[in-house]
């Protein structure tokens, strides 16, 4: 149990620099999810506090110490690998406890740590089989038992659902996190996947491009995104990023319409913005009721909800930041048809606005 | 610091290991050009003399006065390439119904072809050839090196074909290729690398043979690994000589091996790897 | 593919399943039937029934051939294997030059064996031979090498390992090359030692493959011809006469078709059983489908 700390990282691949200087805190017993799109950096992040790169630059302590100079066993680390990385031929037992042999534990020691390992996990029964038997959600258990067995001070995850089915991945989620709440392992979780991140963290750290770009909890990231990266990337379905500029209280949409500004808000006149509107956000109001007028293109009807995709109605005009549409996600059934005219209201508060050149909230 | 010592110590050691397995290797032919180029009187000094001084042409001059050396290397050189012509012609078409048949009893038979020594195929042969009147013949000859080229041509290219992917020649089937065309057009041309590296072992293999030519071929029609072993019979233990003609027989191969060593590599391992 | 009746890929294998029944097929049935005749060519062919066969079991020539093989065989497996092991673990390392460094490895597999085999004849020779004078430079006194009936076996297997132990290291590499990344990452993880790690990770994800080698190393083994020909001709006398050069004489030098072909078969039966034993063993150690 331990937190870790990882305080100006650097990384470079030759020319490439890969992690551009890092600095992120982890509390003891904290759940923590790295999240970004692919090639951000958090799978090289993930094996440099693991030992399995070293850091061009920077410290990782792990509790109090200093670990950058420690082999991946003495740092207290155990790691569930995308692939699961069980040894093949051996059986579930042996892989569980691999790691106990060569350190010298004795037999019954071993025994006794995997069958507890393999009782929590609900493995009891598949001991003696070899990998190549089990299923990939048993796979995967096996995995997370091998780590679990020589009782680390961090769980490291290196995103250990992508190779499963959808259905399956949800419920290894809740099993992931149910797990975590009984041991209270310090762990940290890499993932391209946002769901997964909003539904498994205590904190959340996005990267993009080898930095940082926010930290905090799900509520702060999906409340208050700091930049229109995070914006875009924290939700689902995506937040509609558009363009607009200021006129005194209103945000003019080049989309077409307008939005009400909180009071609060500091922009200059005239200013160039990116306004941030979460879909499920969005009320769907008559075609002559202030706000964004649009013309409904694409209903997508999910059981519980509906997703609306609409476009200008000045098909001419620029429009978002990116895309020519604007999704409204409603719970309601609503009697709309394609093809007919709608208007987009939002509460102002509900508004994200971010600088249109720095992407920066405002 | 301690951590960079040791990454030097293991390099220090990988290299001495990679010495170790490497200097047998070359030794030999090193040796061999060594024996090759040295007049008589240094091959017959003791303790041996490693480097000629002066290095001298003369062994590869009686070598050829010895015998109608060109004859021999005529003789290796349609032989081999008759039987690895046929066997590409033969093969091919072959590996590629094998793979799409799946028809892994077929390949079974040929691996038993592996599997027992020449030998056994000679005595029959060769009773036959002698009813036959062609012992001595160069067709004969041609003829059983048709047992070494055309298994191993069909083992590789079946492997090489059966890593194809099927897609490719389902839409062909689906706009109308009829097999044939399939084949022609779409599998052979793709499967180029491993036809070639089928084609270079077999002539390998078959130029390399001894027992075949050894048993079957006249005094004319003799290929280059019987012609020295003949040499070494018939003459007094001349070094030089024996070394020069050994070296002239075994060059080509050896050129060969290190021009493709990559692509050999290749179509051995998949070979051997895949099901043995 | 679909396959309709007859599969239109049978024409594909038509024109070598004629070749190979005319070179094999048909040699093998031949060869079957000749064992069971008395046969010296340029005399009729007396059926004998299975006398060749009994006959074999009591000459103590042929059983002595059998016991050489064995022990050439066993010899010339073992070694490569463990030698072309290593070497592949080796060469699996990145270092200088490892591309052409492994050609001049591989040199020796791809050589003709008779030239080879004409060299290794003169460096085994005792007065005049390098091998000797390696030796003295080592402070041993010379050895007879191929000329001591105790050692010609020895010395012939040593050819054998020079020359064959590229081919199982390939296959070894070509295995090691194979074998996923991350058990070894997870096992460097959990802290194994590289001893560790070779002992209970490597060599077991490799002994498909190793065994592989050793199928095909005891079948080229028992095989060997040439170079034994070349080199000591069966001697010195019979002792390091194989069956192969045992039955090259009865064939080609006593012209007993019909004993030699009973020698063929007997053989075969060997090199089959043999096969076999290690077909099972290499079933046995695989731990994928």
């Amino acid at each position: 149990m331990a937190a870790v700390t990882l305080s100006g990282i650097e990384k470079s691949f030759g020319p490439t620099h890969v992690i551009k200087g890092v600095d992120i805190t982890i509390a003891d017993g904290e759940f923590a999810v790295f999240v970004g799109p692919s090639g951000c950096g958090k799978s090289t992040l993930l094996r440099i506090i693991a030992g399995l790169d070293d850091p061009s630059g920077g410290n990782i302590r792990i509790g109090e110490q200093v670990v950058n100079d420690l082999p991946p066993k003495e740092r207290g680390v155990s790691m569930v690998f995308q692939t699961y990385a069980l040894y093949p031929h051996m059986t579930v037992e042996a892989n569980m406890g691999f790691g106990l042999m060569i350190a010298g534990e004795s037999q019954t020691t071993i025994a006794g740590k995997v069958a507890a390992a393999a009782r929590m996990l609900g493995l009891g029964e598949l001991l003696a089989r070899l990998p190549r038997q089990l299923s990939g959600g048993q796979r995967q258990r096996v995995a997370m038992g091998r780590a679990m067995v020589r009782d680390p001070q961090v769980f490291l995850f290196d995103e250990p659902l992508s190779n499963l089915d959808a259905k399956l991945r949800v419920q290894m989620r809740t099993e992931i996190r149910s797990l975590h709440q009984r041991l209270k392992t310090t762990s940290i979780y890499v993932t391209h996947d946002q769901i997964e991140a909003m539904t498994m963290a205590d904190r959340i750290v996005v990267l993009r491009d080898g930095r940082v770009e926010q930290m905090g909890s799900p509520a702060e990231l999906y409340d208050r995104p700091c930049n229109t990266f995070v914006a875009g990337f924290i939700g689902s379905p995506a937040m509609n990023l558009i363009a607009a500029h200021v006129d005194l209280t209103w945000a003019i949409v080049d989309f077409g319409g307008e939005v009400g500004l909180a009071d609060d808000l500091r922009t200059a006149p005239g200013q160039r913005l990116t306004l941030g509107l979460r879909p499920e956000h969005l009320r769907v109001l008559p075609a002559d009721a202030p706000g964004i007028p649009c013309v409904v293109e694409v209903l997508e009807f999910s059981g519980a909800d509906t997703l609306i995709s609409c476009a200008p109605l000045d098909a001419g005009k620029a429009t978002a930041v990116g895309s020519n549409q604007i999704q409204a996600l409603v719970h309601d059934r609503l009697a709309v048809k394609v093809g007919e005219r709608i208007s987009l209201g939002i509460a102002p508060e509900l508004v994200h606005v971010f600088d249109a050149a720095s992407g920066e909230r405002l | 610091m301690n951590a960079k010592l040791k990454k030097l110590a293991d390099r220090a050691l990988l290299g001495l290991c990679v010495l170790l397995l490497v200097s047998p290797a070359i030794s030999v032919f090193l040796w061999m050009l060594s024996l090759a180029f040295k007049n008589d009187v240094d091959n017959l000094a003791y303790p041996p003399v490693f480097i000629p001084h002066p290095p001298t042409f003369n062994n590869f001059k009686v070598v050829f006065a010895s015998g109608p050396f060109f004859q021999y290397l005529i003789n290796s050189l349609v032989v081999s390439g008759c039987a690895t012509l046929t066997a590409l012609l033969v093969g091919v078409p072959a590996g590629y119904g094998i793979a799409r048949m799946k028809a892994r009893k077929l390949m079974m038979t040929i691996l038993i072809a592996r599997m027992t020594p020449a030998i056994s195929f000679l005595i029959p042969l060769f009773t036959l050839f002698q009813l036959l009147g062609l012992t001595g013949t160069l067709t004969a000859v041609v003829i059983t090196h048709l047992v070494i080229t055309v298994p191993i041509t069909v083992y590789i290219v079946a492997g090489y074909f059966e890593t194809l992917p099927h897609e490719l020649e389902e839409a062909a089937y689906v706009d109308g290729c009829s097999p044939w065309q399939r084949f022609r057009y779409i599998a052979l041309p793709l499967a180029r690398p491993g036809i070639t590296v089928a084609a270079i072992l077999a002539f390998i293999f078959s130029w390399n043979n001894f027992i075949f030519g050894a048993v079957l071929a006249g005094r004319e029609t003799r290929t280059l690994p019987v012609a020295i072993y003949n040499v070494l019979t018939f003459e007094q233990i001349a070094w030089g000589p024996l070394a020069a003609a050994a070296l002239l027989v075994t060059l080509p191969v050896l050129l060969l091996t290190l021009f493709i060593q990559k692509e050999i590599v290749g179509g051995l391992t998949a070979g051997g790897v895949k099901g043995g | 593919m679909s396959l309709r009746k007859t599969s239109p890929f049978l024409w594909f294998i038509l024109p070598a399943v004629l070749v190979i029944t005319a070179v094999i097929v048909f040699p093998w049935a031949f060869t079957l039937w000749m064992s069971l005749f008395e046969w010296k060519i340029g005399h009729k062919a007396v059926f004998a029934g299975l006398g060749n066969y009994t006959e074999l079991m009591g000459n103590r020539r042929f059983l002595e051939s059998v016991a050489h093989t064995l022990i050439f065989t066993a010899l010339a497996v073992a070694a490569p294997l463990v030698l072309g092991t290593a070497a592949a673990l080796v060469f699996n390392q990145k270092f200088f030059m490892r591309g052409f460094l492994r050609g001049a490895f591989v040199l020796p597999m791809m050589a003709t064996p008779v030239a080879i085999a004409l060299i290794w004849t003169m460096m085994f020779h005792p007065q005049q031979g390098v091998l000797n004078y390696l030796l003295s430079l080592l402070g041993v006194g010379p050895s007879e090498w191929v000329y001591s009936p105790r050692l010609a076996i020895a010395c012939l297997v040593m050819v054998d390992v020079w020359q064959w132990t590229p081919l199982v290291m390939l296959i070894v590499l070509g295995g090691l090359a194979s074998l996923p990344a991350d058990p070894f990452e997870a096992a460097h993880m959990e802290g194994a030692s590289r001893w560790q790690t070779l002992r209970y990770v490597t060599l077991p994800l490799l002994m498909p493959f190793i065994m592989v080698a050793a199928v095909v190393r005891l079948i080229d083994a028992l095989k060997t011809f040439d170079t034994i020909y070349v080199i000591t001709q069966g001697g010195p006398g019979t002792a390091s006469e194989t069956i192969n050069l045992y039955l090259y004489l009865q064939a080609f030098s006593f012209y007993q078709i019909g004993k030699a072909s009973a020698v063929v078969v007997v053989f075969f039966v060997l090199v089959v059983a043999l096969s076999y034993l290690l077909f099972w063993l290499r079933e046995k150690s695989k731990y994928y489908e």
